[in-house]
């Protein structure tokens, strides 16, 4: 980085720290930032001024419904949350005990089981498909991927249904790199639920989280099914 | 005062993580107040901000167990998450565009550790100190600053309203945020 380019992103830490900066701009700054100490001291130092803004706010009082609506949705979520972790309890086998996940509610129970089993590639005849299954050792979620040509089509059973501000997102690591496969969906009344891999070009590995409503541009949960393709 | 309400934030957090409701609702006593005013400056009506505010610690009470207390105080992850879904808000209503979607989690992963001395510190500024500071600021500098951070403007849409080079806002925007730096606590830096 020369000295031209190091002034420039030092004169963008301010705007980034207020989240002025554009979305492109922003990628390019931490890119630096990852290699200049110089400037991430300045950021830090920086950033307290920032930290201190919503101090600067005007006290306004909140209605006492919205205290009233958030503990009652609170309530009901813990109690979905100590019916999950009972069954959970039930399902846990020797030597493999089922955690639940913050947030993501029944759902997230299967998580660590199908994880890590990704059983291997059959081929099942035909047409160049490929099947890769992936399956928990405790009863719970089961991953299939069926894979033609590029695309690729995941089959999930056995999910628990989501809360309704919740989706399931289908994401893919390549090169190392996890992204998102720009596909979204919600489990059937059944507990399957199906999601189609455009490209599976060098795909090492096709995993599903559950996200908010519309999406994440980066996974924010563990993952509840991860199935590894045999290169 | 419980045995709930005589923790510190980051002792609640593990406990909101475990789905703790009563712990949940001695975090939102002591920082819901600050949440909604924040949320009712940027979008700047009541309805929008109680939504805003109840999304936010919906959010936290989901995601609890995913605060790194390493990474800096509760009180600013959760102001940060308030501030993201209130411009979400402010944007989406002016667009009717669909929502960004803010991954709260990104909130610590682009803020690498203050130091807990200093996040403990800045909570000791009062809110009239503060306003105090930004007061003191050239009202070209404030205005930036506040289009910016309550606003949610970048700075090239807010070079284009202001009528003056990018790199004027650039300047604008770091003179003020280092006036105010230097407006802090003496034992910040």
């Amino acid at each position: 980085m020369n000295e031209t380019g190091h002034v420039s992103h030092r004169d963008d830490l301010a705007a980034y720290l207020l989240g002025a900066l554009e979305a492109g701009e922003v990628e390019a700054l931490e890119r630096h930032l990852a290699g200049c100490e110089e400037c991430r001291t300045e950021l830090e130092w920086l950033r307290p001024a920032v930290g201190v803004l919503p101090e600067s706010v005007e006290r306004v009082e909140p209605a006492p419904r919205l205290r009233q609506n958030l503990m009652e949705q609170v309530r009901a979520e813990a109690d979905s949350a100590s019916s999950s972790s009972t069954r959970e309890r039930r399902w846990s086998l020797s030597g493999w005990s089922l955690r639940p996940l913050a947030g993501l509610a029944a759902v997230a129970l299967v998580v660590a089981a199908v994880a890590a089993y990704a059983i291997g590639t059959n081929d099942s005849g035909g047409g160049g498909e490929t099947t890769t299954v992936s399956s928990g050792r405790a009863p719970g979620v089961t991953a299939e991927l069926v894979s033609e040509g590029e695309s690729g089509t995941l089959h999930l059973a056995h999910l628990h249904q989501l809360p309704p501000d919740e989706v399931l997102q289908a994401w893919v690591e390549r090169d190392g790199k996890v992204e998102s496969a720009k596909t979204l969906f919600v489990p059937n009344q059944d507990g399957t639920a199906s999601a189609t891999i455009d490209d599976m070009n060098g795909v090492t590995t096709v995993m599903v989280t559950a996200e908010p409503r519309g999406g994440s541009a980066q996974p924010t949960s563990a993952p509840i099914a991860s199935v590894s393709m045999k290169q | 005062m419980s045995k709930v309400e005589r923790l510190a934030d980051e002792e609640l957090m593990p406990l909101i993580g475990a789905k703790d409701p009563d712990a949940f609702e001695v975090f939102y006593d002591r920082h819901g107040g600050v949440a909604y005013s924040l949320a009712y400056r940027i979008v700047g009506e009541r309805g929008a901000a109680e939504d805003v505010t109840q999304e936010a610690f919906i959010s936290i009470w989901r995601s609890g167990a995913r605060y790194d207390a390493a990474r800096g105080s509760v009180r600013t992850w959760m102001l940060g998450i308030v501030r993201n879904r209130a411009i979400d808000a402010l944007r989406s209503k002016a667009s009717g565009a669909p929502k960004l979607n803010f991954d709260d989690d990104s909130i610590l992963e682009h803020k690498p550790a203050p130091e807990r001395t200093e996040s403990e510190a800045l909570r000791r500024e009062t809110a009239a100190e503060v306003r105090g500071a930004l007061d003191e600021l050239p009202g070209e500098q404030s205005k930036v600053i506040e289009l910016a951070y309550f606003g949610g403007f970048s700075h090239s849409e807010i070079a284009g309203m202001l009528g003056v080079p990018l790199g004027t806002v650039k300047g604008r925007m770091r003179l003020g945020l280092e006036k105010i730096r230097g407006e802090l606590a003496e034992g910040l830096t």
